[in-house]
């Protein structure tokens, strides 16, 4: 019975980070593992760093984190938000300079 | 002996690891937030032996030598990781091309392969770049990356394994004297006592030497790096576009995505906070130049990191002439993670038997500056 439920958990994993395929097995074993905030987390399992630069994860990993160490969310920390925000085709940034340079 | 390491970054740890592995039992590292926050998770992982003084030649020799060595042993089942890539120094002009073949003899006289190659053989290495722009490369095979956080990782459990304490979260305010000797650390949560103290908090660690009357001259210039979204495996070595101003640089990290670097105009002791977009395009317009592939591709983000810099561009290591248990391991300038397993060895042969085990590195004194005796440049970069 029992071997049942993890086999069953092994097919339809909790998906917690789309980008990095990051599970929420893999994040309640660094939080087993020591790890106490988001820094740790993001740095360990490279959460939040794909393209949606953690505009998905990071609220979810918030919420597990604050429930695992007690705290409320708004009590976290957040990482910090790095420019361009949303990920920018290289073309369009080169782009901006060149017809700065004609002009 | 009892022994207090301030910064748990890449030098830091591994002067822990070090003096642990050579049976040191009471090792505590101190950080001020979480393992490698300051340069170290910064950085962008660039391990190269190829510079331009006999200094960073060969202690950089002898860093590989233990990246490669840490890689297969202990650090390397905890999941570090040594891709020896190399590095492809690349000349646009011919004149450079004379000033590579003067590198190569340095770095061949001094036991590290680099050698010149031509536009065919540069095309084999990184089939994405457009040749067309160079005129010959300089190659140094022995050159590589290692990702940031998986060898932190690795080092913080080795550490703990070999019974290093690890404390994060806490910031080392000032240090207190008596006479000859270092007594204790003030920390945020009270003090720390110890035999012999490190200083390794690269830019935290001129304030805090001032807090016992020692003048280093460092400075923390804020460079700039940004990565892309990733791709599979393009292409190995990390490739310098040394005739442009500013030296920029792409490499793609072990997860795929590609960095770029470029240095801009920058004060020292900017915010790395602050927000420096124009950097994107800067760094950007060179390196689709040489690969037209990546005005496709998108940039996720990029941050600033703190070059911590000395008037010589190299590290100060060892003891200080003021205090007898007082020593410093910081100033890398840019190169503090590709020299971190030889920056233990030689901080644990200074505290353990007096004196490093290569020569070079005894010029790395701090007491330099006072004296005059700067570590000369082969080749003044840019």
């Amino acid at each position: 019975m029992g071997g049942e439920v993890v086999d069953e958990k092994r097919k339809h994993p909790v998906i917690i980070c789309r980008c990095n395929d990051i599970t929420l097995e893999d994040v309640e074993r660094a939080i087993e593992q020591g790890c106490r905030d988001l820094e740790c987390l993001r740095k360990t399992l490279r959460i939040g760093m794909g393209p949606c630069q953690g505009r998905t994860c990071i609220p979810l990993l918030m919420r597990i984190l604050a429930r695992r160490l007690g705290k409320r969310v708004d009590e976290l920390p957040l990482p910090v938000v790095r420019a361009p925000i949303i990920p920018v085709p290289i073309d369009l940034f080169l782009r901006s300079v060149e017809e700065g340079d004609g002009g | 002996m009892k022994v207090l390491v301030v910064g748990g970054g890449i030098s830091g740890l591994f002067i822990a690891y070090e003096l642990a592995k050579r049976g040191v039992r009471d090792v505590t590292v101190v950080e001020e937030r979480y393992v490698g926050a300051g340069s170290t998770g910064r950085c962008a992982t660039g391990i190269r032996a190829s510079f331009t003084s006999e200094e960073h030649v060969v202690l950089m020799r002898e860093s590989i030598k233990l990246w490669k060595e840490y890689s297969s042993g202990d650090l390397g089942r905890y999941g570090l990781q040594f891709i020896q890539g190399g590095y492809v120094w690349l000349a646009r002009k011919e004149e450079t091309v004379d000033l590579f073949k003067k590198l190569v003899s340095l770095h061949n006289s001094l036991g590290v392969p680099t050698r010149i190659i031509d536009r065919d053989e540069l095309k084999n290495l990184v089939p994405q770049l457009n040749t067309d722009l160079i005129a010959a490369a300089m190659f140094d095979p022995t050159a590589g990356k290692s990702y940031v956080f998986t060898t932190l990782f690795a080092l913080f459990r080795a550490c703990r394994e070999l019974g290093v304490k690890i404390v994060t979260g806490v910031g080392v305010r000032k240090l207190v004297a008596r006479g000859s000797r270092i007594v204790e650390a003030v920390t945020d949560v009270g003090t720390m006592s110890a035999d012999v103290f490190v200083i390794a908090a690269g830019s935290g660690s001129r304030e805090l030497l001032k807090t016992v009357g020692i003048e280093v001259p460092l400075k923390n210039m804020p460079r700039h790096v940004l990565v892309t979204e990733a791709f599979q495996r393009a292409f190995d070595p990390l490739v310098i576009d040394w005739d442009t101003p500013g030296v920029p640089y792409i490499v793609q990290t072990v997860e795929g995505n590609f960095f770029v670097g470029r240095e801009i105009e920058e004060e020292p002791e900017q915010s790395i906070y602050s927000q420096r977009i124009d950097f994107i395009p800067k760094a950007l317009k060179p390196i689709a130049q040489l690969f037209p592939f990546l005005r496709r591709v998108r940039v996720l983000r990029y941050w600033i990191g703190y070059y911590v810099t000395t008037p010589d561009n190299h590290p100060i290591y060892g003891p200080f002439e003021e205090y007898e248990n007082l020593y410093v391991a910081t100033g890398f300038s840019g190169h503090g993670y590709m020299m971190g397993p030889v920056t233990g060895k030689i901080m644990a042969e200074w505290i353990l038997d007096g004196k490093p085990s290569i020569p070079q590195a005894e010029r790395l004194r701090p007491e330099r500056f006072k004296r005059g005796q700067l570590i000369k440049e082969f080749a003044v970069v840019g």
